[in-house]
């Protein structure tokens, strides 16, 4: 019944999703000024490390520091001239001449779930809360700004995250559009990718129904909407009917579906990504990013962890654990082996000049080792990397104290980071959204750090 | 046709992209040259009423630029100009930043850097000699005095005209569209001047240019707001651009009621002809969603429209009002905006809180009454279920806020920070109304949350109580400041219990904002938009789209002794009879030629698409499959539900039917406004239903209502007109009919295409939407 369903899904393809009537007014309200700036980068990997990866025992060691300050790991020379990192990390050593470090980046947050909060948005939360209530209020992730200022045009989902929702007691906020309007969330997926069944659930039928029995019930619906014409004068009904056409072509495009289908990857290169939840969905993410999604999230954990060689980097030693032994047989292995990995898949496939990889976590850890040989929250100074999408290769931004308890030089705000993603995105940071109450914020307030750039 | 003023909009930002704000009159101030500089060259420069009036003019101080709470290059002065004492001392005394050079003017800052002799972030923003530039260069130059003490002050801001409709002189011609405003400064002194030229113009909804002079030039039909703003004072200007031409008739029934009569004197001098009515299908399934919150039965469908009798649909208004789900889909819009969740509430309290509306709305407790005894309430939130209102808000400011806004339409919240930039209310009312919250306090009887890091969770008793002293501090001075309503001149005495006397203040008939936003809440709780739009954003530069008409529900609302019907003050039930029975309530949502672009005049019904718990449980009545939400037995309706679980629940996770609601814009009840529930569209929503479970599932079902329809109409042409009936309230037609029968006698299976038969009527327009 569909006449013309190529003609109707190009012409769906032309503002894709945010462009649909419903959400029109919504985004002429939201861009009043669109900024833009040259972009380095066509899409984004932001790769969250949640719990608080430990600075001194990564990115950022000091070999020269106090026993009970340096890192009980060693230190190696990397292929960047000059700069050092954590010996537990030799893969990643060796792709070092392609990142960029940002060694002094700060803010005052000390709970998880506000520092999280503050890492996903770029927006300092009201208060530091422990259990942070995810309101409307709350700015909207990194990727909803992208899918509302600009959006992916060709079909493709603008902003995808997986494979983990994360909380600490309570769903961390940052993770969803917000005030921006559902329209705007995420493409969520909380399946594993490591799972040999993986699938888009979106995209799997309920058992017995199939594709013709959907194609059926789309006729009758249109036989009933013609009846009502509502579409003729109804901008809420030519949304839904667009949106309908957007799921069945969805589920109908082997685009979408091949794009999220790894088992097309060869074993080999599942291999190299590390057959872990983490490894797998950095590879699923250079597929997305490779077939046009715009802003990915990918999730290191569901929760803090730091206990067990589970969950995330939130290593204090609680219950006469340790610190140490847990990085060195968990977080940094796959670490090892997952980031330098992605650098180079994308890199061979010339992809990572126009791919900004973001790696960091809510906070760095304490200094000083604590009584349990391990490590507290550290928020004062801690190290963001970050990889391709026009960042300078081989770099070090900012150099922190001797202890790496301070900036020394170049200090970094979160916002600053946030606005320098913008900014390498080619969306002026400046540009205002507006929140539910009509209030005009800009997307980010903090100062573009432009020596990052290339 | 006319949207809200935007706050904060910088002057003319509307409607260009691609262009950073601070770089926008640029266009406009190239073209506004000496139009006043010179006209007062005699009278010495008065900081407070010349410079300060220029500053604003060039755009300096709006928050897209230096006027942001961060400034802008290391240069910040107030928003909009509201601190002229604050903005002198940043322009005068910081000497090594060269602002202000007093022995070479012309080198100074202020003067270099918006006319780009330097550069400048903000681009150009005057050319050297303009009239600003020549303000700010004699201030400078005479030494950048602040005004003496006695000096003259603005007072008042005379702006006209307040109101036009200007007519196009032909059928798409703009000409005629076009007005010159003028602005007249009042002083302390007595003396006027004309401020035109110096004053900020401001459109709400970008359908015409506006020049730095104030001469305005329509460029579509449809209704707009300027404002114009002179340093403190701000005044709305309403202007309609009328199709105009030979071509309108106007040819409205004869008002049903004064409500009609309302509407349709402002359609008629729009040039806008109202649609029709809505046919009896349309409007009994409309007036079963919009009261009831569910969809008629077919067969009460069928009787209904059948019926010959003329006063039909005053008949089923009556007995709808009357019904007991009409209570429960009040309870429900009231539970968003009281924040009834479980996680601060808990399990007792929301089933209390939420037990306690539904009473009120079925016993038609007047409204008045209901907020009164909120406002007061104490005790325990275990037996006095309204106390669970502050158990809710913990601390004073959420508690002012929430007020402010559910019960004063007044959106506060950027008087927190600094003055409000579009509404009467500064930093002083924003903490005086804090204060009258502040000594609201509990003592916590037991706690027995699961997560002890979370502050935010109680489980168990609590007494709300009035504590002896009260913490809301001004932060600006560290002070609480004395407790006094919003907008109301006195303080309260230290003596009087603050929450029984402002039960008593704001409850009062005479309280004019009280009974507006009651009036115009309920409105819109049945027409789908406020008179005052957004519904509870009343300020003088949002004003209603008809005033005649809100002041007419506020009448209705205040005094029982002028209808029939005899009802106390604040009766819902009358309210909402006297609405359900205009014409305007019935008209069709199809537009006419003329009405078209009009959304705010209520020329024809708004389209909107249901609630999540409309669409689940209707599709669960057509169905007949029961929904199960966690934590609850098999049964209850969506819109029975009293709280929205936000306590983690592993013993119990979320089923399909919550997530179906949480995906459809159910609110997590966390803010005190109607914002928080979306009406949008999703993607995620159609995925929902085109390959979703819940949906599938409940089709599939074995004994559901298509498994007892095919038993009970064997004949096909029946069992499709049953369930056209039953989905969608009235009979296929017939192309409808047809098709969908052929559909079903070449299937091979007669269940499966009966099943994608009643998707397609659950997916339809009609279902989704209410029209």
């Amino acid at each position: 019944m569909n006449a013309n369903p190529i003609s109707r899904r190009r012409a769906l393809s032309v503002g894709g999703l945010g462009m649909l009537g419903v959400t029109m007014p919504k985004l002429l309200q939201a861009g009043d000024v669109i900024g833009t700036r040259p972009a380095h980068a066509k899409s984004v990997i932001f790769l969250y490390q949640f719990g608080g990866p430990s600075h001194l025992d990564t990115f950022d060691p000091k070999p020269d520091a106090a026993a009970g300050v340096r890192s009980h790991f060693g230190v190696i020379d990397t292929a960047a001239p000059g700069i050092r990192i954590c010996d537990q990390l030799p893969k990643m050593a060796a792709v070092m001449n392609e990142v960029s470090l940002v060694r002094t980046v700060y803010h005052t947050m000390k709970n998880h779930n506000s520092a999280s909060y503050y890492a996903l948005t770029g927006h300092a939360p009201p208060l530091d809360d422990i259990r942070l209530r995810d309101t409307l209020d709350l700015f909207p992730a990194y990727g909803s700004v992208v899918d509302t200022l600009a959006p992916v045009s060709d079909g493709m989902p603008s902003f995808v995250a997986f494979p983990h929702i994360i909380r600490d007691g309570e769903v961390t906020p940052g993770q969803h559009a917000s005030f921006l309007g559902k329209a705007h969330d995420p493409l969520l997926i909380t399946s594993d990718p490591n799972d040999a069944s993986f699938s888009l659930p979106e995209l799997s039928l309920p058992s017995g129904l199939t594709t013709q029995r959907l194609q059926d019930r789309r006729s009758i619906q249109q036989l009933v909407n013609s009846q009502a014409r509502m579409l003729d004068h109804s901008v809420a009904a030519r949304g839904l009917d667009a949106y309908y056409e957007k799921s069945l072509t969805m589920l109908n495009s082997s685009r979408v579906r091949e794009a999220f289908n790894l088992s097309a990857e060869p074993q080999s290169v599942r291999d190299r990504y590390g057959r872990t939840t983490y490894g797998q969905s950095c590879l699923l993410a250079r597929r997305l990013v490779e077939s046009g999604v715009k802003f990915v999230n990918v999730y290191f954990a569901n929760n803090i962890g730091g206990r067990t060689t589970n969950g995330g980097w939130d290593t204090h030693g609680f219950d006469n654990t340790r610190m140490y032994p847990i990085l060195r047989d968990y977080q940094l292995p796959i670490t090892d082996q997952t980031l330098p990995t992605l650098i180079l898949d994308l890199k061979e496939r010339g992809l990572l000049d126009e791919t900004l990889i973001v790696w960091m976590g809510e906070f760095g850890r304490t200094p000083k080792i604590n009584d349990n040989i391990s490590r507290d929250h550290w928020p004062q100074c801690y190290t963001v990397l970050l990889a391709g999408g026009g960042a300078k290769k081989g770099f070090v931004y900012g150099t922190s104290d001797k202890q790496a308890a301070y900036p020394d030089k170049d200090p970094v705000l979160l916002d600053d980071l946030a606005a320098t993603v913008f900014a390498l995105l080619g969306i002026d940071p400046h540009t205002e959204v507006r929140d539910k109450l009509n209030r005009p914020l800009p997307v980010s307030a903090g100062k573009i750090v432009t020596p990052l750039m290339s | 046709m006319r949207s809200t003023l935007q706050s904060h909009s910088p002057p003319s930002q509307r409607g260009l992209t691609a262009r950073r704000a601070c770089q926008f009159s640029v266009v406009f101030l190239a073209a506004v040259v000496l139009i006043c500089g010179t006209s007062h060259a005699n009278e010495k420069i008065s900081f407070r009423n010349d410079v300060m009036a220029a500053l604003s003019k060039a755009g300096c101080n709006l928050g897209t630029c230096h006027g942001n709470a961060r400034g802008k290059g290391g240069f910040q002065i107030s928003l909009r100009g509201q601190d002229p004492a604050r903005d002198y001392i940043v322009l005068t005394r910081d000497w090594l930043t060269r602002r202000t050079n007093p022995s070479q003017p012309d080198q100074s800052l202020l003067l270099l850097k918006p006319t780009m002799q330097v550069a400048h972030e903000g681009g150009r923003r005057f050319d050297v000699g303009s009239a600003e530039y020549q303000i700010l260069r004699d201030w400078i130059a005479s030494g950048t005095p602040d005004d003496p003490a006695d000096a003259k002050k603005m007072v008042d801001l005379i702006v006209s005209p307040r109101e036009e409709f200007l007519s196009a002189t032909s059928e798409g011609n703009s000409k005629g569209w076009q007005v010159q405003l003028s602005a007249t400064a009042v002083y302390s002194d007595g003396s006027k001047r004309d401020v035109t030229p110096r004053a900020v113009y401001e459109i709400s909804n970008p359908i015409a240019e506006i020049s730095p002079g104030g001469s305005v030039r329509g460029q579509q039909v449809g209704e707009t707001t300027v404002l114009v703003r002179y340093l403190h004072q701000q005044v709305p200007v309403r202007l309609a651009f009328l199709r105009g031409g030979q071509g309108f008739a106007w040819n409205a029934p004869a008002p049903a009621n004064a409500i009609d009569t309302r509407v349709y004197a402002k359609l008629q001098r729009l040039q806008i002809n109202p649609s029709p009515l809505s046919d009896d299908a349309t409007f009994i399934r409309r007036l079963y969603q919009d009261l009831l919150g569910i969809p008629p039965t077919a067969d009460v469908a069928r009787k209904f429209v059948a019926d010959s009798s003329p006063s039909k649909r005053s008949h089923l208004v009556d007995e709808l009002l009357e019904r007991p789900e009409f209570a429960d889909w009040w309870a429900l819009k009231w539970a968003d905006l009281l924040r009834i969740e479980e996680k601060t509430l808990d399990r007792k309290g929301v089933e209390n809180f939420h037990g306690w509306l539904r009473d009120a709305f079925a016993t038609n407790k007047p409204l008045d009454q209901i907020v009164r005894e909120i406002i007061s309430a104490r005790g325990s939130t275990y037996e006095v279920p309204p106390a669970n209102f502050y158990r809710a808000l913990r601390d004073p400011f959420e508690r002012s806020e929430a007020a402010g806004q559910l019960f004063l339409g007044a959106r506060l919240q950027c008087a927190k920070c600094h003055n409000h930039p579009f509404d009467r209310w500064t930093q002083d009312d924003y903490y005086s109304w804090g204060s009258v919250f502040a000594r609201v306090d509990y003592k916590i009887l037991e706690n027995n949350r699961r997560d002890t890091n979370d502050k935010h969770e109680f489980d168990g008793e609590q007494i709300v109580f009035l504590g002896a002293k009260g913490d809301a501090k001004d932060p600006r001075t560290d002070a609480t400041r004395p407790a006094q309503f919003l907008g109301a001149k006195d303080q309260i005495g230290a003596k009087v219990d603050p929450l029984n006397e402002l039960a008593k203040w704001l409850t009062s008939p005479q309280n004019d904002r009280f009974v507006k936003l009651l009036a115009n809440r309920t409105w819109q709780q049945v027409m789908g938009r406020g008179i005052v739009d957004p519904v509870d954003d009343f300020r003088a530069t949002n004003p209603p789209a008809n005033p005649e008409l809100l002041e007419l529900l506020c009448q209705e609302l205040r005094s029982p002794g002028n209808s029939a019907d005899s009802h106390v003050a604040f009766d819902l039930r009358h309210l909402l009879r006297l609405i359900l029975n205009s014409n305007t309530y019935q008209t069709a949502s199809a537009p006419n030629a003329t009405n078209r672009e009009d959304e705010a005049n209520f020329s024809h019904a708004l389209v909107r698409r249901h609630t999540a718990e409309q669409l689940l449980d209707a599709t669960s009545l057509v169905l007949d499959v029961p929904l199960k939400f966690s934590g609850y037995p098999t049964g209850p309706r969506a819109t029975q539900l009293p709280a929205t679980r936000l306590v983690r629940r592993r013993e119990s996770p979320s089923t399909t039917a919550d997530q179906f609601l949480a995906v459809f814009g159910k609110p997590p009840r966390l803010q005190s406004c109607d914002c928080e529930r979306s009406d949008e569209t999703t993607l995620t929503q159609t995925f929902q239903l085109v390959s979703g479970s819940l949906v599938n599932q409940m089709l599939a079902e074995k004994d559901n209502r298509i498994e007892a329809l095919m038993r009970s109409h064997p004949e096909t042409p029946a069992l499709v007109t049953e369930l056209f009936w039953t989905a969608l309230t009235r009979a296929p037609t017939t192309d409808e009919l047809t098709q969908t029968c052929q559909y079903i006698e070449a299937a091979k299976s007669r269940r499966i295409a009966v099943e994608d038969v009643v998707w397609g009527l659950l997916n339809s327009h009609e279902f989704l939407l209410r029209r």
